[in-house]
């Protein structure tokens, strides 16, 4: 009898520190990667354009590059997948159409996002014509995230009690109109947590802006949307494995992934605090 | 109130629209890769704007890829090596020609190579002439190696991945898929007992106070860029296996295992920590009323209940794997070699993508064979969302 | 000895005061039936019994509880061994997806039994006892899942008594089920009477006056009357009980 409890002590210690080294590694790499950035980060490094064969300068370029496609995918991704999103979860509940595009959408979200940035090349860089463009890029990344918006958004419309639609229709109100009355208001809040969400996947994409827009380097600011743009994804790449002196570059690196980091973390940050604040606004209505 | 039903089914029909924008963009994937794709099948085999020539007498009539880049790297040196006569077989290039002719009787412009190239593989029974198209003479006294295309077998049987050599590029694809397989193996070896590990305990273990904690670390970790990861395997896990295992290189397949397995924990953890909470509590309390403890109720009642999600999380973290692009790209050394250990550089199909398209000529046969690696990719991970589909239907039809 | 002695429990959900100073005595093989609307405590009592609350966060409960006159709570008690003294039938029946041998198997080979004859045995034998022997002997190896409610649920009560509990455990056992089910179960709550100490809490009044000897009447965290059930039933001293199984309210 001894002997069952011995082996709940062992297996639950042993899952306990294995759980416990997940996040020894998780923390092992924000540690490292922001201790040897945080030196780097100046005023100079956030708004100059890098020089001397990018071992000198800052990152601006790069950081207004991502925020340009940051922008531009989410014009193209927010809209569309929103009404994706209410497609599904109000009008095609449980047709075959609606599963069919369920899985559709669930594929697309298995794709690698290196077939991403193939197919935004053979599509809007060479067979629309847009070039190397932020406008191609910007593209390329909405489908990516697309997936992402469209689940955020059915599942915060999944969220809210069907009594509410019942009672909005019951009074009159057409379907529409309880969708943007009662429903699209209630879900709001979710749904925008789960938008900030997707654009932290945007801006760490490499794979898919490496054929569509990215510059190696390119120190002067695009003029429209059909120039090409750094991108911090990018340059960390190409600072950290291909300059033409990668030991010099190693601070520029570091101050990249930093910021690259940093922008995750604000993001997380943002959206679990907007994520209680509207908790606590309900809460007290 | 006509007006205002017709604008109703207008903004449902604005709705579907957009709902079918996945499902649209799927079929555009498939038609651009698979046409760029089976555009490699068309392609010559030899360089584009040269062709091969051999003797008249000479029985060969086809070659594929890797006889030709065999016959030029003098690995065969034999006709009979590739079905012909024993006869030794003699490799021209264009600048050979000196050796058989003075420059003057090729002429001061070139203008008698054609002729002279003619009459020399008329004259030698064993030759292979590489020789460029616009110096086939009209009437060429032998037979041209011109109309050899790049066949399924060069590419889908292919050991060796040399997209620029010539006259011959090799397209082999066993290199790229058998790194991606061992990495992707050795990614989910490491990973699979720490997810499932973290997801019993966040799901049954850990107090809620830890979980709140653990949780959203946990999604942050999801959160953090490829190349980000890549950037730390290559400042941190690279040297660190150079120096451990005293290697020449730290770029090895265990590096980018190591890398891959810590981006697919978070895809692991997530989706069997969901399906093990979804088990019903009369279910557990069942188990624990007839005096089982939490840990025998755990492997006895909630994993196998959980199986199909299990399962799930599993081939989720092997797409996630298979297709991870930059981090495999930076850390993996990238050479295009078949592996014999994890402690060897290889090459993933994502990563030979990324690192080659930027170099590749549109339309080009290497262009096109990137794409029918991506068309691979896309089939593998279709596979994957397949079945992953397919086991959790399992586990509402029962 | 006294089977079952609560004394002074009281039992918190976080704030909310679930249980208000009971104290119950149970004698050996006697069917105790607890009754009382919804929400007045009496499944909350019972889970106490086997402390199947502890699963709960955020409980708190003070007071003691003697089975055969040993403390439960108190510390260095083995909780899953004091459940397999005080086996629990649950509201919705909740066979494993395993074999219904396996089913019944599973108490025995979690406590570390492992012979297999004795397994057996015991199997077969709890399995008659839950009155499903004729019903279920020809495909023990099939799928619990395939038995109807009823069925499932005189599995579960099988289950629960291959592991020798001296007391059973019974939340609403069935009010998920039929009448005819529902029949079957009070018979065999009857049988077992002889060998087991039952609690049961039911919303049925017709059942508890059925197969219960004593019925304890509960509200709002109260225990308002315990007592003999022909008394309770026919003669009841406190005015809310009559209130109650005369179907005023509840």
């Amino acid at each position: 009898m001894q002997s069952k409890r011995i082996s709940q002590a062992i297996a639950f210690t042993l899952f306990k520190l294995m759980s416990y080294a997940v996040i020894v590694i998780l923390v092992l790499i924000l540690g490292f990667i922001i201790s040897r950035g945080i030196g780097v980060i100046n005023w100079e490094f956030l708004t100059a354009a890098p020089e001397e064969g990018m071992t000198k300068g800052g990152i601006f370029p790069a950081i207004v590059g991502t925020f340009y496609l940051i922008i531009g995918s989410s014009l193209f991704s927010f809209p569309i997948g929103i009404m994706s999103g209410i497609y599904m979860n109000e009008y095609a509940t449980d047709n075959k159409l609606a599963s069919f595009i369920r899985i559709m959408t669930n594929n697309l979200s298995g794709v690698p996002s290196v077939v991403f940035g193939l197919f935004g090349m053979a599509l809007f860089v060479n067979t629309l014509g847009f070039g190397d463009s932020i406008l191609a890029g910007s593209l390329t990344l909405g489908l990516l995230s697309l997936p992402l918006v469209i689940r955020t958004t059915e599942e915060s419309l999944k969220a809210i009690d069907n009594s509410f639609r019942e009672g909005s229709l019951a009074l009159g109100a057409t379907k529409l109109q309880t969708i943007q009355k009662v429903v699209l208001p209630m879900a709001f809040p979710n749904i925008i947590t789960g938008l900030i969400l997707s654009i932290g996947r945007v801006s760490g994409e490499t794979a898919p802006i490496l054929f569509t827009v990215a510059a190696y380097f390119l120190p002067k600011l695009p003029n429209s949307i059909f120039d090409q743009v750094m991108a911090l994804p990018y340059h960390l790449y190409v600072i950290s494995t291909s300059g033409t002196d990668i030991e010099s570059s190693r601070a520029m690196a570091y101050g990249t992934a930093f910021v690259l980091i940093s922008i995750i973390l604000i993001i997380n940050i943002l959206a679990s605090v907007l994520r209680n604040y509207f908790a606590k606004k309900v809460k007290m209505n | 109130m006509q007006v205002k039903r017709f604008f109703e089914k207008l903004i449902e029909g604005f709705l579907l629209i957009s709902g079918s924008i996945t499902s649209i963009t799927i079929l555009l994937i498939v038609i651009f890769l698979f046409k760029e794709a089976s555009g490699l099948f068309t392609t010559p085999v030899v360089e584009e704007g040269y062709v091969l020539a051999f003797n008249k007498e000479n029985p060969i009539k086809h070659l594929n890829a890797y006889q030709i880049k065999q016959i030029f790297d003098s690995e065969i040196s034999n006709w009979n090596e590739v079905g012909g006569k024993d006869m030794p077989i003699e490799v021209v290039r264009l600048s050979d020609l000196t050796n058989y002719y003075t420059e003057e009787e090729l002429g001061a412009e070139f203008e008698h190579i054609p002729a002279k190239a003619s009459e020399l593989t008329a004259k030698t029974p064993g030759i292979v002439l590489f020789l460029p198209k616009q110096y086939v003479a009209k009437k060429f006294d032998g037979i041209l190696l011109d109309h050899e295309t790049i066949r399924p077998g060069d590419f889908f049987g292919g050991k060796e991945w040399y997209p620029t050599s010539t006259p011959s590029a090799q397209f082999g694809l066993l290199p790229l898929i058998l790194g991606t397989f061992w990495v992707s193996l050795g990614a989910i070896l490491l990973a699979l007992p720490f997810g499932l590990a973290v997801a019993v305990y966040l799901a049954e273990i850990a107090s809620m106070r830890v979980r709140n904690v653990l949780k959203p670390l946990i999604e942050l970790l999801a959160g953090i860029p490829s190349v980000v990861y890549g950037f730390f395997g290559l400042v941190v896990i690279v040297p660190f296996l150079q120096q451990t295992f005293g290697l020449p290189v730290g770029e090895t397949a265990l590096a980018g295992s190591i890398i891959l397995a810590i981006m697919a924990l978070p895809t692991i953890i997530t989706v069997a920590e969901d399906s093990m909470r979804t088990v019903p509590r009369a279910m557990k309390e069942a188990s624990l009323a007839l005096g089982a403890t939490h840990w025998q109720t755990i492997y006895k009642v909630i994993v196998p209940y959980a199986k199909s999600g299990i399962m799930s999380a599993a081939v989720l973290g092997i797409g996630r794997a298979i297709g991870e692009t930059m981090a495999v790209l930076m850390v993996t050394g990238n050479a295009a070699v078949i592996p014999h250990t994890l402690l060897e550089p290889v090459r993933t199909i994502p990563a030979t993508i990324a690192a080659e398209l930027g170099e590749a000529p549109v339309g080009s046969g290497h262009y096109q064979a990137l794409f029918a690696l991506g068309a691979i990719l896309f089939l593998i991970t279709m596979i994957i969302s397949i079945s992953v589909e397919l086991i959790s239907k399992k586990k509402y039809a029962k | 000895m006294l089977t079952i002695d609560a004394k002074n429990v009281d039992f918190y959900y976080s704030e909310f005061h679930a249980l208000k100073n009971i104290n119950l005595e149970v004698e050996k093989n006697k069917v105790v039936a607890l009754i009382g609307p919804s929400g007045c405590g009496k499944s909350t009592f019972l889970r106490l019994l086997n402390r199947m609350n502890d699963l709960i966060d955020g409980t708190r409960m003070t007071g003691s509880v003697l089975i055969e006159g040993k403390d439960i709570y108190a510390p260095g008690i083995r909780v899953d061994e004091l459940r397999k003294e005080v086996g629990m039938v649950f509201q919705k029946p909740n066979p494993f997806p395993k074999s219904i041998f396996e089913n019944v198997a599973y108490g025995l080979r979690v406590n570390g039994i492992s012979d297999k004859n004795f397994i057996e045995e015991r199997v077969v034998q709890s399995i008659k006892s839950a009155a499903l022997w004729d019903e279920v002997k020809d495909k023990l190896n099939k799928s619990a899942f395939a038995l109807s409610g009823g069925q499932q649920q005189r599995l579960c009560i099988a289950r629960t008594l291959a592991i020798s509990p001296k007391v059973v455990l019974m939340d609403e056992p069935a009010s998920a089920l039929d009448p005819i089910s529902t029949a079957k179960i009070e018979e065999l709550i009857y049988e077992l009477k002889k060998d087991y100490t039952i609690m049961i809490v039911t919303h049925n009044m017709q059942q508890a006056s059925r197969v219960s000897d004593k019925t304890a009447y509960f509200y709002l965290g109260e225990m308002i009357e315990y007592d003999d059930t022909i008394k309770i039933f026919t003669n009841p001293k406190e005015l809310s009980t009559q209130n109650y199984i005369t179907g005023r309210f509840g």
